[in-house]
C-alpha cells in the first residue's frame, strides 16, 4: 500500500499552503483516482511522490519510506506527467533510448524494453519520426511509453488523456486498465469524471489541499446517495464531486 | 557512466538539429573576426596610442631616460638585467625596454636594442624609436644603429590586427554558448522533461555534467575553426595571416579553461532564468557588457588607464590575456597559470551557484 500521511506543502512566496495535512491510502494493485478542481493540489502531490518537491509529512510503500524505496529500487516508481515531457527534436526511438539509458537500461535489455513499450503504446510505426511532429494522441502515447520503460510497480499518471481525440482516449484508457491488470498500482489524476468512473477502483476527492472524501468508488457513491441521488444515465461521480467542491469557478 | 553518456548523446542530437543555435556559435564569431580584422587593420598599423611604460637597461641609462619620457611614454625603474627586462616584457608588465650595451657612445658599431611588447600598436613602437633617435643625438653626433625585437611575437615583427581580433572574437563566440545552453535547459524545464529526469532519480549534478561535455566539444571546435579563419580566411580576403603559436598544448589549455567558464555562466543563466526571454536578455547583454569591458570590442590598449583597471574584472579579459600570452608572447605554462586559474575558479563558482539555486528552488 502507498500511504500518504499528513503531507503539507507551500510554494515559496505562496500565501496559502497547497497541501494541508493531506493523507490518502492507495491500495496495492488497481487504479486510484485523484480528483479535484484546478488548484486543488493534485499535480503538487504527484510532484512530491515523484521526488520533484520536498514536503512535510510521510510517504511510505508497505511501510518503507518512499524515498528509501526509490534509493534501493530507482525503477520502482514511474511518472507520466501532464506535459509532453520528452524532446521534440529527437525521434521517438531516440527519446525512448535516452530515457531508458538515463535510468540505467542498456544493451539488449534497453532494446527489448523500447520494443515492448513501443508495441504496448502502438507507436512502432512512428518510431523514426521526430516527437515534435506527432499528433496529440501519438504524443500522449509516447509520453505513456516512456513512463513504462522500467516496468515500475507504482505508476503516477497526471491527466494522461488531456487534449486527445475519443479514439486515442479510448486506447489510452484500455492501456491503463491493462497495466493495472498486471498488478501495478496506478495513481491517476483527471478532470474527466466519466474516465475515473470507468477505470478507477478507489478515489480521493481533494480541494484546497485537503481530502474531502476517499474510499472505494462504489462505497462512496452508495454512502453519498442521500445527498447525491443516483439516477439512470446520470454522472453520479460528477454530481458528488460538484456537491463536495461547490459550483463556484476556480482559477 | 551510461546515464552521462546518454545525456551527452541527447544534448548532441538536440544541438545538431538546432541550425540557428549553431549559426550563432560558429558563423557569428567568424564574421566578426573577418570584419574586425579587416576594418581595424589600419588602426593597428597607424592608430591610437596609450601611455606606456618603458625602462632603460645598461650604461648611460640615466642620460637617455629624460629624452625618452613624455608624450605617451612613462619611465619606470630599470630592471636588474637584460634578461630580467626581457622576462617583464614577455609577461606584459613592461611595454618597452631600451638595452644600452657597454661602450655605447665610444664605439660606433655598438647597437642599441629595443625590446617591445607584441600587443603595442606598431605606431607607438615607431614613435618610441623616433624619440630614441633624437635622444641618442644628445649622446652621439649621429643617430645610433639599433635593432628592434618584439618579444615573443611568432611573426618576429609587428603584431597584426588579426592577432588581436581572432582570440578576442573567439572568446566572445565561446561565451555565447549561454544561449543554446539556457534555451535547451529552459525548454526542458517548461516541458516537464527536467522534472521527469529528476523523478527518474537522475542526479542534478549529472544533468549539469550532461551539458558540460557536448558544449565543451562545441567550444573547442569553435577555437579550431576561428584560428583557421584567422590563418586562411582573413588573408584570402586581403588581411594579414594569423601567426600560430608553437605551444598548441597551452592554447588548448586556455581554450578549455575559457570554455568551462563560459559553460558555467550558461548553466547559471539557464537555472536562474524563468523564461527564454529572460535568459536571452541576461545571457546576451551580460556577454556584450563583459566583451565591451574586457577588451574584446575595444582593445584595452586604447582605453584610458582607469578603464584598463576596470577591464581586469571581466572574465573575457582574463581569457584574452591567456590567449595573448600564448599567441603573441609565446609564453610558458607559468604565463597562463594566473588567468587560467581565475577562469577555472569562476567556472567552479558558477556551477556551484547553479546547483545551489536549483536546490533552493526544489526545496520551495
Amino acid at each position: 500500500m502507498l500511504k500518504v500521511e499528513g503531507v503539507s506543502f507551500r510554494y515559496a512566496g505562496g500565501e496559502e499552503p497547497v497541501l494541508r495535512q493531506l493523507s490518502i491510502d492507495v491500495p496495492a494493485g488497481g487504479i486510484f483516482g485523484l480528483l479535484g478542481p484546478n488548484g486543488a493540489g493534485k499535480t503538487t502531490l504527484i510532484s512530491i511522490l515523484a521526488g520533484q518537491l520536498r514536503a512535510e509529512g510521510s510517504v511510505t510503500v508497505d511501510g518503507t519510506p518512499l524515498e528509501e524505496l526509490r534509493r534501493r529500487e530507482p525503477a520502482s516508481l514511474g511518472l507520466v506527467p501532464q506535459e509532453f515531457a520528452f524532446y521534440p527534436m529527437l525521434t521517438c526511438v531516440e527519446n525512448l533510448r535516452f530515457f531508458g539509458a538515463v535510468q540505467g537500461l542498456g544493451g539488449a535489455r534497453l532494446r527489448e524494453r523500447v520494443d515492448s513499450v513501443a508495441n504496448f503504446a502502438r507507436i512502432v510505426n512512428v518510431m523514426p519520426r521526430r516527437a515534435g511532429e506527432l499528433s496529440g494522441g501519438l504524443r500522449r502515447r509516447l509520453n505513456l511509453a516512456i513512463g513504462l520503460l522500467t516496468e515500475p510497480r507504482i505508476l503516477l499518471l497526471d491527466e494522461p488523456t488531456v487534449g486527445v481525440d475519443p479514439q486515442s482516449r479510448s486506447f489510452l484508457l484500455d492501456s491503463i486498465r491493462a497495466l493495472a491488470g498486471e498488478g501495478r498500482t496506478l495513481l491517476y489524476t483527471s478532470h474527466y469524471m466519466e474516465e475515473v468512473e470507468a477505470i478507477c477502483d478507489h478515489v480521493a476527492i481533494i480541494d484546497a489541499g485537503r481530502v474531502l472524501r476517499q474510499g472505494a468508488l462504489a462505497e462512496l457513491l452508495r454512502d453519498d446517495a442521500a445527498v447525491v441521488p443516483v439516477r439512470h444515465n446520470s454522472r453520479s461521480l460528477e454530481q458528488l464531486f460538484m456537491h463536495l467542491t461547490s459550483r463556484s469557478l476556480r482559477d | 557512466m551510461l546515464p552521462l553518456l546518454a545525456l551527452w548523446v541527447k544534448e548532441w542530437l538536440a544541438l545538431s538539429r538546432d541550425v540557428h543555435g549553431l549559426a550563432v556559435l560558429f558563423v557569428m564569431p567568424a564574421v566578426f573576426i573577418v570584419i574586425m580584422s579587416l576594418a581595424l587593420s589600419d588602426v593597428f598599423r597607424d592608430g591610437s596610442t596609450r601611455q606606456v611604460s618603458f625602462a632603460v637597461v645598461g650604461a648611460d641609462a640615466a642620460r637617455l631616460v629624460d629624452g625618452l619620457s613624455g608624450e605617451g611614454f612613462k619611465a619606470t625603474p630599470s630592471p636588474a638585467s637584460e634578461s630580467a627586462a626581457r622576462e617583464m616584457v614577455r609577461k606584459g608588465s613592461l611595454a618597452l625596454v631600451l638595452v644600452v650595451p657597454d661602450g655605447f657612445g665610444a664605439d660606433p658599431s655598438v647597437k642599441l636594442k629595443v625590446l617591445a611588447d607584441p600587443t603595442l600598436p606598431p605606431v607607438q613602437i615607431a614613435t618610441f624609436l623616433q624619440r630614441l633617435q633624437g635622444a641618442t643625438l644628445g649622446v652621439k653626433s649621429s643617430s645610433a644603429p639599433l635593432t628592434l625585437e618584439v618579444v615573443g611575437n611568432p611573426g618576429g615583427g609587428k603584431p597584426s590586427s588579426v592577432q588581436q581580433n581572432v582570440p578576442a572574437w573567439l572568446i566572445f563566440g565561446m561565451f555565447f554558448v549561454v544561449l543554446p545552453i539556457s534555451a535547451l535547459f529552459i525548454i526542458e524545464r517548461r516541458d516537464g522533461t527536467l522534472a521527469r529526469l529528476v523523478s527518474q532519480r537522475v542526479p542534478f549534478p549529472m544533468l549539469l555534467a550532461g551539458k558540460v561535455g557536448p558544449f565543451f566539444v562545441i567550444n573547442l571546435a569553435q577555437a579550431v575553426l576561428m584560428l583557421a579563419a584567422g590563418r586562411f580566411l582573413v588573408p584570402w580576403l586581403g588581411g594579414e595571416s594569423l601567426a600560430l603559436p608553437a605551444r598548441w598544448d597551452l592554447l588548448a589549455a586556455v581554450a578549455a579553461c575559457t570554455s568551462l567558464a563560459a559553460i558555467g555562466w550558461g548553466l547559471l543563466v539557464a537555472v536562474g532564468s524563468r523564461t527564454l526571454e529572460q535568459a536571452t536578455v541576461i545571457g546576451g547583454v551580460g556577454n556584450i557588457l563583459a566583451a565591451a569591458l574586457g577588451g574584446i570590442m575595444v582593445p584595452r590598449f586604447v582605453m584610458p588607464e582607469s578603464m584598463q583597471a576596470w577591464a581586469g574584472l571581466s572574465p573575457m579579459a582574463w581569457a584574452l590575456d591567456a590567449f595573448h600570452a600564448v599567441i603573441l608572447r609565446q609564453g610558458s605554462a607559468a604565463d597562463i597559470a594566473a588567468p587560467c586559474a581565475k577562469l577555472l575558479a569562476l567556472a567552479a563558482a558558477l556551477l556551484a551557484a547553479a546547483f545551489w539555486l536549483h536546490q533552493r528552488r526544489r526545496a520551495s
